[in-house]
């Protein structure tokens, strides 16, 4: 069987702000398989970029392990490193700020190429530069290349910094809020595009987002983790989440998905939670993180006892519920 | 004419002609003539030197016009089916040489954008072209002129007259040879101080903010203290121990005083240059460190940096005049600063005859700190990228 690209085993990290230890992820559990889309969902500061740094290599856990297919880090010798390193690559979210405005498109692309002599000579590079254009569907790639940054479109400037993620042959792409900073008209076609990378090229892609009908529709065909305060509340196939969404958390966020057609909409009924205020992150409830706000509440049970990924739903996806885990069904908190 | 050096002249016209007559061929007039005349001007302040470097420029200037971006495949709206990537070595130096042409014009579009700094950049060529075809000109009266007394006078001073347009100094000295010949040595010591001073600056700025911990705590903290240092007063001091008589010294004692403003600067510009998500992206690419400080960080520092450059360059003339108004360095000739204390050691300032021994290096300091303010709002727009659109 073919190691898992990369995995996450008990991974914990804290940050410290003013004196005080923020645990931003507690206990995360992921792997990511090779060609698998693996999408991560969750409000904001719910540690998803995070997560995709450490996934990166950006940043190292404060405890556990990350296991590269495999084996640590330190398994392996400094060269390799690198090239593992090269091997993940991410997309930034704010294509303004990911690429170095002294330089010209052509230069952006060509640096990693010749770094890494991925081609011989200046004529293949040009080719190369070509052919990655090209396949970013920036198209006639004479007009683009000898362009400053400031000169493209967001659109634009988002495919030029996958085209520079695709030079190094990476095996996965981290896309952290890829899209949320394009215009909307433009994200189908970018995230289109990824899809048939992602077929293209073999390519695993971590897709973070904080809007699950971008999720919903990105990774269809993959996987979906659903984040909440630092921890994994629900983890399984896009379809089956989608479909049944098992945990209170998930529930909320699928009924509060806006639908194209405003009839739907209306008649949508979202799901009444027990409070909007999203806790601190220096002030985590004990037990399950959402008690306070989950209608589901089981007192005694959900502010007690912190819920581990189990598989309590017959749809396959693994839930962190405890009143699920017991009694097998939800059922409203009466006060 | 004297100045003019005929072997360099000739060498000038003959480099010229080459890209003159390319110009000439493609029918583009305006640029041949451009060429010709900075050949043959670059060979008579530079000398043969000079003029090579000049022919090169000029016939990348005439290259960026006659090469035409749509004969390159790389350039053209093609689809990638259509197109063939096989330059020759050939082929490939011209390109080059065209798009070092094409920063040419870019570099005279900038300057010439805002007109302000225009104006400094012409005064700039002025006061280069004073020091060293100048002087080629005016010759340098150095020797007492006794010869030069009128009958009566009771001093050589002598008010502006057709023979000598800024009249004479207290030893019958032609005022105006000694405001050209005087030029060199401030403007030349002044540059190396701001050289100095910023080199110095950069260096720590970047090593605090790159190495960060210790190292940035200890530089930080020695900014901070250079900083509290009055630092004329520090001068006045030091030139009254040392004898300072070496201007490159002289440079060094004023650039170890003025770079800590420009360093912590530059510390917080790398400071925050290095959390860009682009050079979060140059490590994932694992672009090395070099290529992280040279070419992801530093580029978007010139701007910064040659503007404070040009800062520390009026800082230093002004602390090295000072000096030697107050009497503190060994007055040496020719130089601006002599002559403004010897025009106040010898009362020039009461004595209508002699004004103009306190008012010309006045002028000519207080024109080229003109000159250096207004260039420094040309280079914001020669350095920004963000300015940048093809020629």
């Amino acid at each position: 069987m073919i190691p898992p690209l990369i995995e996450l085993n008990r991974v914990y990290r804290t940050f410290e702000k003013d004196g005080e230890v923020l645990p931003v992820l507690q206990d995360i559990n992921l792997q990511v398989h090779p060609a698998e889309i693996l999408c991560l969902v969750g409000e904001s500061g719910c540690g998803k970029t995070t997560t995709g740094k450490i996934i990166a290599g950006f940043l190292d856990p404060s405890q556990g392990q990350v296991l590269i297919s495999g084996k640590p880090q330190s398994a392996y010798r400094r060269s390799e490193r690198s090239k593992l390193r090269r091997s993940m690559q991410i997309v930034h979210q704010d294509p303004f700020a990911s690429l170095n405005p002294a330089h010209t498109i052509e230069q952006i692309l060509s640096f990693p190429l010749r770094r890494h002599h991925m081609v011989n000579g200046r004529n293949e590079l040009r080719r190369k530069i070509w052919e990655l254009l090209t396949l970013v569907d920036l198209t006639p790639p004479g007009d683009i290349v000898n362009k400053y940054p400031h000169q493209l479109s967001g659109g634009q400037r988002q495919r030029v910094s996958i085209a520079r993620a695709l030079t190094v042959n990476p095996q996965l792409i981290i896309a952290d809020e890829a899209v949320s900073m394009v215009d909307v008209s433009i994200r189908i076609g970018i995230l289109k595009m990824l899809h048939r990378l992602r077929e293209e090229f073999n390519l695993a892609i971590v897709f973070i987002t904080h809007d699950l009908a971008l999720a919903k529709y990105f990774a269809w065909e993959g996987r979906l983790a659903v984040m909440y305060l630092g921890r994994i509340v629900e983890i399984g196939r896009t379809q089956d989440i989608i479909q049944n969404p098992a945990h209170p958390y998930t529930r909320a966020l699928l009924s509060a998905v806006p639908e194209a057609d405003p009839y739907v909409t209306k008649k949508k009924e979202p799901m009444k939670l027990r409070s909007d205020n999203i806790p601190s992150l220096n002030n985590i409830p004990s037990g399950c993180a959402f008690n306070p706000r989950c209608p589901f509440y089981m007192p005694g049970t959900c502010d007690t006892v912190v819920p581990a990924l189990s598989n309590v739903s017959q749809f396959g996806q693994k839930v962190a519920c405890e009143p699920l885990r017991l009694r097998g069904e939800l059922r409203l908190y009466e006060t | 004419m004297s100045f003019v050096n005929e072997t360099n002249i000739l060498i000038g016209l003959i480099c010229g002609s080459i890209p003159f007559i390319m110009g000439l061929r493609s029918r583009h007039f305006m640029p041949a003539v451009i060429s010709l005349f900075l050949c043959a001007a670059s060979a008579l302040v530079l000398g043969i030197p000079g003029s090579f470097i000049a022919l090169f420029l000029m016939v990348s200037l005439i290259f960026s016009y006659t090469y035409i971006n749509e004969q390159d495949p790389f350039l053209s709206r093609k689809s990638i089916e259509e197109v063939e990537f096989n330059e020759t070595n050939t082929e490939f130096v011209v390109r080059q040489m065209a798009g070092v042409g094409r920063n040419l014009r870019w570099l005279g579009k900038a300057l010439w954008r805002n007109k302000s700094g225009f104006v400094g950049f012409l005064g700039l060529m002025f006061f280069l072209l004073m020091v060293t075809v100048g002087t080629r000109m005016v010759e340098y009266e150095g020797e007492t002129q006794i010869q030069r007394r009128q009958p009566g006078a009771n001093s050589l001073f002598q008010p502006p007259s057709d023979e000598f347009p800024l009249g004479l100094d207290g030893k019958g000295r032609d005022i105006l040879s000694h405001v050209v010949h005087g030029g060199q040595t401030p403007i030349l010591t002044s540059f190396q101080a701001g050289l100095f001073s910023t080199g110095l600056a950069i260096t720590l700025g970047a090593l605090a903010a790159l190495v960060g911990g210790y190292i940035d705590v200890s530089l930080t903290a020695l900014a901070n203290l250079v900083l509290t240092i009055p630092s004329f007063p520090l001068l006045l001091v030091l030139a009254s121990i040392f004898a300072l008589n070496d201007n490159t010294i002289i440079a060094a004692v004023l650039a170890s005083l003025t770079w800590p403003p420009l360093m912590r600067s530059i510390r917080a510009q790398v400071l925050s240059l290095k959390e860009r998500e682009y050079v979060e992206a140059a490590f994932s690419l694992d672009l090395g460190l070099f290529h992280i400080i040279t070419r992801e960080v530093f580029p978007n520092l010139v701007s910064y940096i040659a503007i404070n450059f040009i800062f520390s360059i009026r800082v230093a003339m002004y602390a090295l005049v000072g000096l030697i108004l107050l009497g503190m360095l060994t007055p040496r000739e020719p130089d601006w600063g002599t002559m403004l204390w010897a025009a106040q050691s010898q009362g020039a300032f009461f004595n209508s005859d002699a004004v103009m021994l306190g008012i010309a290096p006045v002028v000519a300091i207080a024109l080229f700190q003109l000159s250096l303010i207004l260039f420094s709002r040309s280079l914001e727009e020669v350095f920004n990228p963000r300015l940048r659109s093809d020629v």
